[in-house]
């Protein structure tokens, strides 16, 4: 860089021209206004709305996915069940004091059983046989006015003793 | 945004920076008239957003940023979008206060400097920018920042021992 020392005095001691003397005054001016001010030769680029088309369409369709999926959903409550136990068309109780939703529905499911062998429980003296069950029960509310459904499902796994007749 | 209208403090900013940024304005207008526009639009935009005024390498991209939209929106801009960089290496010179005969040798051969050499020697000799300043300006590493700069006094050194 000591080579160019001498070359850059030089350049330093050239001095760029003074800008106008209104341009301070310019500034200031469009530093008041609310809004940029346009120059007479530099006018200020227009903000357009770009419309992202993409976007619109993902989000579209992922709205529609979404819709689609909660309406299968709520329209296929127990049909797909590999084995149904029991099904009562009445739960037993409602579900809000207002009365608005009324019980539309109780599902069991069974999809899973097994049977565990004989066993000897102590208050019996005769073996039974032990069946372990695994259960889903749903409930199902329906407000007639607005057509509204409210679900409550879970799973339930129940062991029964069947007693072993004798042959 | 309208404590800025009160704020006093941007005279003594821009005073300060104004002919540095002008002079850097002048490697895309046509006239100091263009550069002066360029840099109002720019300083006015820069102080609006509130930017960091010890922020020089912003403030000098925004007014590259200006200038390439000024030339851009230029009537002649069918014309000049082909050769854009090269038009402006032909037709633009910085302008200087020439005091004698090697001052003026020393602007011919400034103007004959390619762009990208040019504006770094010019935010580095008359806008005291650091390098890591340059650099952030133009979006170039500091490496290529010194090395343009090098290049740029390798030039005019050679360009001034011919004449």
């Amino acid at each position: 860089m000591n080579d160019f020392s001498e070359l850059e005095d030089q350049l330093r001691k050239l001095r760029p021209a003074q800008p106008s003397a209104d341009l301070v005054t310019r500034i200031e001016r469009a530093l008041a206004e609310e809004t940029s001010t346009p120059t007479a030769a530099v006018l200020p680029r227009e903000r357009r709305f770009q419309f992202n088309w993409l976007s619109l369409g993902l989000g579209l369709a992922a709205a529609a996915a979404l819709f689609l999926f909660a309406f299968i959903r709520l329209q296929q409550p127990a049909t797909k069940a590999p084995n149904v136990a029991s099904t009562s068309p009445g739960p037993v109780t409602a579900t809000n004091a207002g009365g608005q939703f009324v019980p539309a529905g109780l599902t069991q499911v069974v999809y899973h059983t097994r049977d565990e062998g004989l066993h000897f429980p102590t208050s019996s003296s005769e073996p039974m046989r032990r069946v372990r069950s695994q259960t889903r029960d749903t409930l199902q509310w329906k407000n007639p006015k607005t057509g509204a459904t409210l679900r409550i499902s879970y799973p339930r796994e129940e062991v029964s003793l069947v007693p072993v007749t004798g042959q | 945004m309208e404590n800025v209208v009160t704020d006093e403090n941007w005279k003594t900013c821009f005073c300060q920076l104004a002919p540095g940024l002008v002079l850097f304005a002048r490697q895309w207008a046509r006239s100091s008239a263009d550069a002066e526009d360029i840099v109002q639009e720019a300083f006015v935009r820069f102080w609006r957003k509130q930017h960091d005024v010890s922020n020089r390498g912003l403030l000098y991209a925004t007014v590259r940023s200006i200038a390439l939209d000024f030339l851009r929106r230029d009537s002649r801009r069918a014309r000049r979008e082909s050769t854009a960089m090269s038009d402006v290496d032909q037709s633009v010179a910085p302008a200087f206060e020439i005091e004698d005969d090697a001052q003026r040798a020393l602007v011919a051969a400034l103007d004959h400097l390619p762009t990208e050499q040019r504006e770094v020697l010019v935010m580095k000799i008359w806008s005291d920018l650091t390098f890591a300043e340059i650099a952030s300006a133009l979006e170039i590493s500091q490496n290529t920042a010194a090395s343009r700069y090098r290049y740029a006094l390798a030039a005019l050194k050679k360009n001034l021992a011919t004449t």
